[in-house]
């Protein structure tokens, strides 16, 4: 019987496999094609076939290519820039590209007063306050988009940015054909519509909850892709899209469980791709607006309890490795290694010089959700608490939705939690202005100007080793602090058949990977 | 007939209200909104701003007062979040995803027909087995069969669904490589939509190679969603099969010197018909429960797995528009329970 | 969906103490109820035993080098991902899922008690009101409204607790509503009545006798549908919080790893089935002494 099915399935496959259909396993379907109106890998993986951006990564690094943009120059001080468009590209409905596009792109993202922001019908744009500050008035960087010529466009801004380049590197913000926004308004992104731009696929239908189409543009600017079609599937289970995987359903599978490295290495129909390096991080945020981790040796007694090296053996199957800071190992303006290696004694000793011999209770929250930097919160908060019980902290385990967590954290509700990053863009910057900027204070109970007048320093000026010198000095302060414990950066586990080659991973997770170079061997 | 039908839909009204009025309350009073969801780990207080505006959120719940009082014009009280909503609803505007703007009634579409053929086949599986199993125990009371029946029956309300269907898995398709883990359909096959059913529609468009593609995946959802109606169905026929043997008309049936089978066919089952009828509706809103679960676990794309993941994303139309088409769905299975009745027993008189 | 007859016989006069002997005495010779009489007992007694047999302390809990350990001689039921013993917390975990199974029908049976005689007493727009709730709070199907409701007080064990007995109180309003609607229109308590006898005495003289054995019935069949629910939220993440043994919650954790840890699911799957098949053998069991007109089906 398992020998018939087993020959019946390699039918069918096998009738598939000859029109070179590329199947991608995710972990969801995209919220929506309109990229700059979505936030999430899932959305992002589909949409960054289709529509481009200003400027690429190079395949699997960090390092700035030129994409819709062919060269960039800014004023002196940085805060005008000019971006030379590539020409002779049309979208996929024909519409030029051009400057006009581009400033109807990023006027729709910045100007809420824009005849099709659509933001009246529930459009939110929400990356582009996070990467931009915020739509006009609102705490926006581009102040004002001037069509130079046919192909070239210029940025003001409303301070100095030396590193807008890599701004608009960001996955969100892919350009969109002004002519089907205006045409679907509201519906643009949805499944009834899709997306319309420039890239190596064009969308053919997405049938919710089920699959995503896309096919392949013969008119490619770069040339044709390999395969002729891409299929997106969502599954939410790791170890549902590894079992697709194996069956040969699915033909690449990303954010796999790190514990099936072993058996994926082992199958010789299948093939490992991890990046080299992923900028990311993992860390536990302690509250100072509870006690008593008011008490800086209640902290430093935390961070000799945890056995970190134990845990990331334990639960990220070689991948991982022990954070030493909280900016990821492989970028500058490393700090001294974190001092407080595990110790349960000196734990104890810390905690009764602080007043607490007997140790005390709080609660420790984790994410309802797995990340790259933490691949399996609930087990790590268990295995972290029972250290923590080991030196005579009891904590409660708390966790909630997703969605309340992010906004609880900043309250101050949680004495101490779990969260991380995952970068937007290469730089320093994008972490540790992200959790020892201003928002410290609400965040963690941490109010430093010190750190903050380095951080601010750092971002005005263009000299790369005296920003490394800054952002050491400001790791080395939050260690001395203890103001967070930096835990783990990661990379994420994803395979695919051996016959398939030219997926790079990138270091800025999967959905950053264009499928252009992709092939499907017979 | 048409009196009472119509007076049982207007004693609905109240109910529904009631249900956009729990759910809307319930899911305002969750914290953090769409908001807070949708920007993140970076929600600086002038985008929280900014998105609250965008979406609606910053107006009063239920009634607009301030506005109200500002303005001068009563009317401007209903300029509310919930009256908005409804408003919509009157001219079946269900309104739009907050995350994916898709038009909840496309979705519902999509959604509810993919619930609607696995709750379909769990109770076509329920009744198919449940039935005969059921009719087989009463005439053979007391018997090993009855036993074995019975406490089979009983086993099947005593899983836990999604443990049901992790098993499941992990035997036919992991070990064994008999079933499809998870999905609708193959990659490669497609359907023609007609009703949204896809083992049906495969059908309609003669495409017995998809038909049986989609059947494949519908077997294990189907087969862990009917396990407890199926032991409902089976303990719900037994007892009223003897009940109903048990009554006058069979002795009088079985003394006339008609058939055992014959008795049992004609006479007995279908006047026990009546309350296994009762409890395949009942168990309708038990199945949509369980169909959340099994949705889960084999990743089917229907209204239950939908609507939870609204509830974790805050996504208020969605939970509000689904919510509210559960509740009427089942009460329309209630109904139909009801004017069933009318079929089988022409004796129920709807005064 | 007043539709649907609750099994209610009104016996004029309060049950003898004959008649508690008797339905003690059937019960005895019920086969398939001393089955699920010698299970529900088994998991009581273990679970009351299990501080003293196996002390076990889930939050210092962890052995790492043990991580998914199949089972064995030394490990039973084998190992989860911190290398914790599941026979242990298989065992232990018995203790949650009968309490909050218990403790929800109770609640809801208290709950619904109070309101089906208030709603049937008092009548009028009280009634009214109750049966439109009731109505409401049965046109959810019942997981997704305990999920609502865990989602708005948060996810723990309490709190999971609540969202279950919120879903079962209409069970019990209808059965005490029905009852007090029938017993009121009677002779003996109009008779009552008009003699200037205490109406609130009379309530608790005549229903809370008269409901007693579809509440009974009600409750023991309600257990089972209790730990089913406290198994599925805490599998959905709404119920218990780790590193507490809970059934479901364990199975989660081993849904994760079914592929190269299936013990972590199988083993307390089976406690949760094993334990639900105890109380329904019973509450059949207990439908069938105590309820004359099934009595024979």
């Amino acid at each position: 019987m398992k020998k018939l099915v087993t020959a019946l399935l390699a039918l069918v496959f096998l009738g598939l496999a000859s029109a070179q259909t590329l199947v991608m396993g995710v972990s969801g379907y995209p919220s929506s094609l309109d990229s700059v109106d979505s936030q999430d890998g899932n959305s992002l993986v589909v949409s960054a076939q289709i529509t481009e951006r200003l400027v690429d990564f190079v395949p699997g690094g960090t390092d700035l290519v030129p994409s819709l943009a062919t060269e960039w120059s800014a004023n002196e001080d940085a805060t005008v820039w000019n971006f030379k468009l590539r020409e002779g590209v049309t979208f996929h409905d024909g519409t030029p590209f051009n400057a006009e596009a581009v400033k109807f792109n990023v006027d729709r993202w910045n100007d809420p007063s824009h005849p099709y922001s659509g933001r009246d019908q529930g459009k939110t744009f929400v990356p582009w306050g996070w990467v931009f500050g915020g739509p006009l008035g609102e705490g926006n960087l581009i102040a004002e988009v001037t069509v130079v010529d046919e192909y070239e466009v210029q940025f003001t801004l409303t301070q100095p940015a030396p590193f807008l380049p890599a701004l608009w590197a960001a996955v969100y913000f892919q350009f969109d054909s002004p002519a089907a926004v205006m045409e679907h308004g509201v519906a643009y992104g949805t499944p009834a519509v899709g997306s319309v731009g420039t890239g190596p696929f064009k969308f053919v239908e997405w049938i919710e909850g089920e699959r995503l189409v896309l096919e392949r543009n013969d008119d490619y600017w770069n040339g044709p892709a390999n395969v002729e079609q891409l299929v997106f599937r969502g599954i939410t289970e790791p170890t549902a899209r590894l079992a697709e995987l194996q069956a040969g359903t699915v033909d690449i599978a990303v954010l796999l469980s790190v514990d099936d490295l072993a058996s994926v290495e082992a199958d010789p129909n299948l093939q490992v791709a991890i990046p080299e390096t992923e900028l990311n991080v993992g860390y536990i945020a302690l509250h100072q607006g509870n006690e008593p981790l008011d008490n800086p040796l209640v902290r430093q007694a935390i961070a000799h309890a945890i056995d970190r090296d134990a845990i990331i053996e334990a639960f990220y199957g070689g991948l991982g490795v022990t954070a030493q800071g909280f900016v990821p190992s492989t970028m500058f303006g490393q700090p001294d290694p974190w001092p407080y290696t595990y110790d349960p004694e000196r734990a104890r000793e810390l905690l009764a010089e602080a007043g607490f011999p007997d140790g005390f209770s709080t609660e420790f929250w984790y994410m309802p959700v797995s990340r790259p930097y933490y691949p399996a919160p609930q087990p790590i908060a268990e295995t972290i608490a029972s250290y923590l019980a080991d030196v005579g902290i009891e904590v409660e385990l708390m966790t909630e939705d997703w969605t309340t967590y992010l906004a609880d954290y900043q309250t101050g509700k949680f004495p101490m939690y779990m969260l991380g990053w995952n970068a937007d863009y290469a730089d320093p910057d994008n972490f540790l202005l992200t959790f020892f900027g201003p928002s410290a204070v609400t965040d963690l109970g941490w109010d430093d100007p010190e750190t903050r007048d380095l951080l601010q320093q750092a971002r005005q000026v263009a000299d790369q080793d005296v920003r490394a010198g800054l952002y050491a000095q400001v790791g080395n302060n939050v260690a001395e602090a203890v103001a967070m414990i930096p835990f783990a950066h990661n990379r994420t586990l994803n395979a695919m058949r051996s016959n398939i080659s030219g997926w790079v991973p990138s270091p800025l997770g999967y959905s950053s990977v264009s499928l252009h170079s992709v092939t499907k061997a017979e | 007939m048409t009196a009472y039908l119509l007076r049982r839909l207007l004693g609905l009204v109240p109910v529904l209200v009631g249900v956009t009025l729990l759910i809307f309350f319930l899911t305002r009073v969750i914290p953090g909104d769409p908001a807070t969801a949708m920007l993140g780990q970076r929600a600086a207080p002038n985008l929280v701003q900014r998105l609250r505006t965008d979406l609606g959120l910053d107006r009063p719940l239920f009634l607009n007062l301030p506005k109200a009082r500002e303005t001068g014009v009563w009317t401007d009280v209903l300029d509310s979040q919930y009256f908005s909503y409804m408003s919509g609803l009157l001219r079946l505007d269900l309104g739009r995803s907050i995350y994916t703007l898709i038009p909840i009634a496309e979705s519902l579409r999509h959604r509810f027909a993919a619930t609607f053929e696995l709750t379909l086949a769990a109770m076509v599986f329920a009744v198919a087995v449940g039935l005969p199993a059921g009719v087989l125990a009463a005439t053979r009371r007391g018997t090993f069969a009855d036993t074995a029946i019975m406490l089979l029956a009983l086993s099947g309300v005593s899983f836990p669904v999604f443990w049901l269907a992790i098993i499941m898995i992990y035997v036919f398709s992991v070990t064994l490589g008999w079933l499809p883990p998870s999905g609708r359909l193959s990659i490669g096959m497609s359907v023609d939509q007609v009703t949204g059913m896809y083992v049906l529609d495969s059908l309609l468009r003669g495409r017995l190679d998809v038909a049986i593609d989609a059947a494949r995946h519908l077997v294990m959802p189907a087969l862990a969603l009917g396990t407890i109606p199926l032991a409902i169905v089976v303990r719900m026929t037994r007892s009223a099969m003897l009940d109903v043997l048990g009554q006058d008309y069979v002795r009088t049936a079985r003394s006339k010197g008609l058939s055992e089978r014959r008795v049992v066919r004609v006479h007995a089952l279908r006047n026990a018909l009546l309350p296994v009828v009762t409890v395949i509706g009942l168990s309708f809103g038990s199945l949509l429960s369980g169909a959340l679960l099994t949705e889960t676990v084999f990743s089917w794309p229907g209204i239950g797995r939908w609507v939870y993941d609204a509830i974790a994303a805050r996504d208020y139309p969605v939970i509000q528009g689904g919510v509210l088409f559960v509740a009427v769905m089942f009460a329309v299975v209630n109904l139909l329970v009801d004017m069933t009745y009318a079929l089988i027993d022409p004796r129920i008189q709807y005064s | 969906m007043s539709d649907v007859p609750a099994a209610v016989t009104v016996a004029p006069s309060v049950r003898g103490r004959s008649l508690a002997a008797d339905a003690f005495r059937r019960f005895f010779k019920h086969p398939t109820g001393l089955v699920g009489l010698f299970i529900v007992g088994f998991f009581v007694v273990i679970s009351l035993l299990a501080p003293v047999l196996k002390p076990y302390d889930a939050a210092r809990d962890r052995d790492l080098r043990a991580r998914l350990a199949p089972p064995s001689a030394e490990r039973w039921f084998g190992a989860d991902e911190l290398g914790r013993d599941q026979f242990t917390r298989v065992w232990h975990g018995g203790r949650i899922s009968l309490r909050v199974g218990l403790l929800a029908v109770a609640f809801a049976a208290v709950t619904g008690t109070v309101l089906g005689l208030a709603s049937g007493y008092v009548g009028g727009w009280l009634d009214t009101f109750i049966v439109w709730l009731m109505d409401i709070v049965l046109a959810f199907p019942g997981v997704l409204l305990a999920i609502v409701i865990v989602a708005t007080l948060g996810p723990n064990l309490t709190n999971a607790l609540i969202a279950i007995a919120v879903t079962q109180v209409p069970l019990y309003t209808r059965i005490v509503r029905s009852v007090v609607l029938s017993v009121r229109e009677t002779e003996f308590v109009q008779a009552a009545k008009a003699l200037g006898s205490n109406s609130l005495g009379v309530v608790f003289k005549h229903v809370l006798p008269n409901s007693l054995s579809p509440l009974i019935v009600q409750l023991t069949l309600s257990i089972g549908t209790a730990i089913l629910d406290v198994a599925a939220l805490g599998f959905l993440g709404l119920g218990a919080q780790p590193p507490q043994p809970e059934w479901g919650l364990m199975i989660r954790d081993g849904f994760t790893q079914f592929l190269r840890a299936p013990w972590m699911s199988i083993f307390p799957g089976i406690a949760i089935f094993l334990s639900v098949v105890g109380f329904n053998l019973l509450g059949d069991a207990i439908r069938d002494v105590l309820d004359p007109r099934l009595r024979d089906a």
